[in-house]
């Protein structure tokens, strides 16, 4: 690629910055950037947040693992004039990075640095987004990270995360989405430096991007960053069109198996919904009543955790969750498709049977009898007054403004506040009734004697278990009669038993015709 | 001239109100009061509007189990601080939290365990006040409750079970500790883990000991006024009675050979190394902790030319890593590695070991120093940039001493040190015959 353009434009703006303030064609222009802009003058930090509208689902194919190891060159390289170790050594006295987020149709590099520092910071994030390195050292050092997380990280040493990357696999199998951000062993091994500055070349363009700033900036600074950015060639990669994923069969299930004293359950399928559709809000507030994310309410964590002390937590999310700071949802994970998912922690292998038909269980219950009113009073203020909490952080507010545009608001969350105290039961419960389902479902189960499981789950074996308190409520002890028979319909060529190792190698689900 | 200290005041009998100086590091204003049954309570009424931070901090954590067995309850504690009282049951409470829609959890850790709800709206402060004293005063649970929620922390073990860097540091802590309670982790042993539904009159004894209100200080940050919110703590919190209990941590014997371990991961994973001192225990009086801090910065930071080394040009390391954490009693000073390839861990141990020796004889760079004291104070005034990241910053060090000024002091005193005191520190701690070397490889291709 010819980097001479970019540099050529970065050093003739130097000097002008301050002049160009195209801010008025950038919401009209696909061809240019947009500039997300939230001034709070008197903060003492400031957020730059530079997002791009590409994400591992543009990888082309055979080259999955690009977007992220492209980008991560520019977080963590070194730019054209100076070396990685030059950077950090210059960040280093001002206490800040460079973080790189990778999604299926977004990356994010941000930063939060305090306003004493921000020039200094500024020039060189500048350089490292506009005129990147490209180092033969530095690709070779990110090239081996990439590889090292999918051979033995990802498979071995974390199962909760490996259980619902898993599910990812089984949701969208030949589909843009399929695989993990950072690819798999065999096509980071294919990818060279060349096709990764081809690839900066195509993606980095002016439209692909967002700009955002937050907090106590000065009034120039965005003209300062505009005229920056515009040198970067006009254009952009227009959104992804998307097939439908295949819905699953019945319960389709995947076991990994792997020598561990606990088993963990991811389980999902997809739904049609995203944010920008009004009946989102309905099904949110059914997830949140059936599996607010490490929350006590939770009907499953009630269920599973608090009657029976099986694992640490059990929950369920309308949407693809990350945890960002302490438990709120993490911002800019925005996707065109979405799905319904549980994840069930780590449970004893000896009780795996009987959580898995516990919480299928629970999900008939959910789809058939709906939520109850008092519960739907109840997970109503609670989200009314717990997304008040979301917005802390200048990253999460800037965050949450570039999601509400992503989906067409003006402000999200004060759509909720608006939208919520609106909804009915009948409405939610007409949402649960269109979008739940309990019959067909992808389940990721990553555990032991992985033939053993599949022999039981095939037979509809008894699942009874044990407690260490004696005198357990009768209440509690009557429902496991039920539960340990619960019957799963469960057919044997649904059910694929694979070595963990086996994962992450190549593109789509291992061991599968 | 004496001078005195908030703390100082407090044991006066007297409520202290500080505003920030200008060369305090600690940027807010603050009141701090403590009641007559031992309660410390510290406010921060703040500038980010609507949000409060209600903390509880109970000076007891995992290095409070000094008898054998009891590995991993200050944790369990934890737990069953949850299940309510006669007044407000387990479901009244969980209730009352989600309505609040309250940001609300515990943790546990070596020297205390905290416990809080952050909301939103001032006009809810009276409520929560009240509920949070009834549940420290008359936590209520029967023995029954205890063991279904004993199988809950062998859950949580699991859940990180697949992590080598937790098994690394369990292994390190248990070398390098003979007699003080720091030689488990907070999740405790496994066996003591399976033991926990048989140990429901310890853990009414466990209450009684440290949770007290003179083994406590509340800390509340954000949008309130604090003449209400005392009215409220005294109300609340008077009924609270003492404890007096003494808490003798065993003492741990000067280490006098270097010891070495070695486990064994089933599966494939990157080799990690840790190498680790006995160092001393937190202080803002005395400079040697101090001191070790800005050493670890100086010397392992992605900035130093050991890190950029080892991490970037060989590229032997995908992470390298100092950490002195602090602790009361004196702990570990760790050095970390994550390595690519099994054969290049004895090359990196005699790298880091090599560099221990280079510190005792050459002084760090006057510069290096300022960078390293520089991005201290941005750190921090990032941390503190939020209502909840200012209490949970705060509540760390206050665990430590109860008193906010202690962040002043400790900052004034990272100004104190110089190369030579860091040279000295590098010399006195960084002995071999006080290390403890603990790697982990794991299996072979499959």
């Amino acid at each position: 690629m010819n980097h001479l353009a970019p540099r050529l434009c970065f050093f003739i703006f130097l000097g002008v910055g301050l002049m160009l303030t195209n801010f008025s064609c950038q919401r009209v222009d696909p061809n240019c950037f947009r500039l997300e802009l939230l001034p709070e003058k008197n903060h003492p930090l400031v957020h730059l947040r530079v997002l791009l509208r590409i994400g591992s689902a543009n990888d082309p194919r055979g080259k999955e693992g690009i977007t992220q190891l492209c980008l991560n060159l520019l977080a963590n390289g070194g730019t054209r004039t100076k070396t990685y170790q030059e950077i950090t050594k210059a960040f280093y006295p001002l206490a800040v990075s460079v973080e790189l987020n990778v999604d299926k149709e977004m990356s994010v590099f941000s930063a939060t640095v305090h306003r004493d520092n921000l020039e200094k910071f500024y020039a060189l994030f500048r350089e490292m987004l506009l005129d990147p390195g490209f180092r033969e050292d530095d690709f070779h050092r990110l090239k081996t990270d990439q590889l090292s997380f999918l051979e033995k990280t990802l498979v071995n040493n974390m199962d909760e995360q490996f259980g619902k990357e898993i599910l990812n696999l089984m949701l969208y199998e030949n589909h843009p989405y399929g695989h993990h951000e950072a690819g798999t062993v065999e096509t980071v091994k294919s990818i060279t430096l060349d096709e990764i500055k081809a690839f900066y070349k195509d993606q980095m363009v002016q439209g692909n991007l967002i700009i955002g700033l937050a907090g106590g900036y000065p009034d120039n600074f965005p003209a300062k960053i505009s005229a920056d950015f515009s040198c970067l060639p006009r254009g952009f990669t227009p959104q992804l069109k998307l097939p439908v994923p295949k819905p699953a069969k019945g319960l389709e299930i995947v076991i990994a198996e792997k020598e561990t004293p606990a088993t963990a359950i991811s389980l999902g399928f997809h739904h049609p919904l995203t944010r920008s559709k009004d009946d989102f809000f309905p099904l949110w507030l059914a997830c949140s009543h059936f599996g607010e994310h490490r929350q006590h309410l939770s009907r499953l964590f009630q269920k599973i955790r608090e009657e029976r002390g099986q694992n640490y937590g059990d929950y369920a999310y309308a949407e693809y969750f990350l945890q960002g700071r302490d438990k709120f949802p993490a911002t800019n994970y925005c996707r065109q498709q979405q799905y319904f998912s549980v994840w069930i922690r780590p449970v004893p292998n000896s009780n795996r049977h009987f959580v898995l038909r516990q919480t299928l269980r629970e999900l008939q219950k959910l789809v058939e009898a709906g939520i109850p009113k008092e519960r739907f009073d109840l997970v109503r203020t609670y989200l009314l007054n717990y997304t008040r909490l979301y917005t802390q952080t200048l990253a999460e507010r800037l965050g949450w403004q570039i999601d509400s545009h992503y989906y067409g608001y003006e402000d999200f969350l004060g759509e909720v506040q608006k939208r919520l105290p609106l909804l009915t039961k009948e409405d939610v419960n007409r949402a649960i009734r269109k979008y739940l389902n309990y019959q067909n479902i992808y389940i990721a189960i990553i555990t032991k004697d992985g033939e053993a499981l599949k022999e039981a789950l095939v037979a509809n074996t008894a699942s009874p278990i044990k407690y260490a308190n004696p005198r357990m409520p009768a209440s509690v002890l009557d429902e496991d009669k039920e539960i340990e028979i619960f019957p799963l319909p469960v057919k044997p060529e649904n059910v694929l038993v694979v070595p963990a190792s086996e994962f992450f190698q190549k593109p789509g689900i291992p061991g599968k015709k | 001239m004496v001078q005195l200290t908030p703390a100082l005041l407090i044991l006066l009998g007297f409520a202290t109100s500080v505003s920030a100086g200008s060369s305090d590091i600690f940027p807010y204003a603050y009141k701090m009061e403590q009641l007559e049954n031992g309660l410390t309570v510290v406010s921060v009424p703040l500038p980010f509007p609507n949000i409060i931070s209600y903390y509880t901090i109970i000076r007891c954590g995992s290095r409070n189990e000094v008898e054998l067995g009891k590995s991993g309850f200050a944790h369990f504690f934890e737990h069953m601080m949850f299940k309510g009282t006669k007044k407000m049951p387990r479901a009244a409470y969980d209730d009352f939290l989600t309505r609040l829609g309250a940001g609300t959890n515990g943790y546990t850790t070596d020297d205390y365990t905290c416990y809080f709800v952050v909301f939103a709206g001032r006009e809810n402060l009276s409520r929560v006040v009240e509920v949070e004293a009834d549940r420290f005063i008359n936590l209520y649970y029967d023995e029954e409750s205890l063991k279904t929620e004993a199988p809950v922390i062998e859950g949580e073990y699991y859940s990180s079970v697949s992590n080598p860097d937790r098994r690394l540091l369990e292994l390190l802590r248990q070398t390098a500790f003979e007699k003080h309670s720091y030689k488990h982790t907070t999740l405790g042993y496994l066996e003591d883990i399976k033991d926990m539904p048989n140990q429901f009159a310890y853990s009414q004894q466990f209450k009684e000991r440290y949770y007290s209100p003179d083994n406590t200080i509340i800390l509340v940050a954000g949008d309130f006024n604090h003449d209400e919110l005392m009215k409220l703590i005294k109300y609340h919190y008077n009924s609270w009675p003492r404890s007096n209990y003494l808490l003798e941590t065993p003492e741990e014997p000067p280490q006098t050979r270097p010891k070495r371990a070695h486990y064994p991961w089933p599966a494939r994973t990157l080799a990690r190394l840790a190498i680790a001192f006995h160092g001393p225990a937190f202080s803002a009086e005395v400079v040697d902790k101090a001191a070790l801090d800005l050493l670890a910065q100086a010397s392992f930071s992605p900035s130093s030319p050991l890190y950029q080394r080892l991490v970037i040009e060989e590229q032997k390391c995908v992470s390298l890593n100092a950490s002195f954490p602090d602790r009361r009693d004196p702990y570990l000073l760790i050095f970390t590695a994550t390595i690519k390839k099994d054969e290049d861990l004895p090359y990196v141990e005699q790298q880091i070991v090599a560099e221990l020796e280079r510190l005792k004889t050459e002084p760090i760079p006057v510069e290096t120093l300022a960078g390293v004291k520089s991005n201290l104070r941005y750190s921090l005034a990032q941390d503190l940039g939020t209502t909840d990241g200012l209490a949970s910053t705060l509540a760390f060090y206050l665990n430590l001493r109860p008193d906010p000024q202690i962040l002043n002091r400790l900052f004034r005193l990272y100004e104190e040190v110089t190369p030579e005191i860091i040279q000295q520190m590098a010399r006195k701690y960084f002995r071999p015959e006080a290390s403890t070397v603990v790697t982990l490889t794991g299996g072979k291709e499959p």
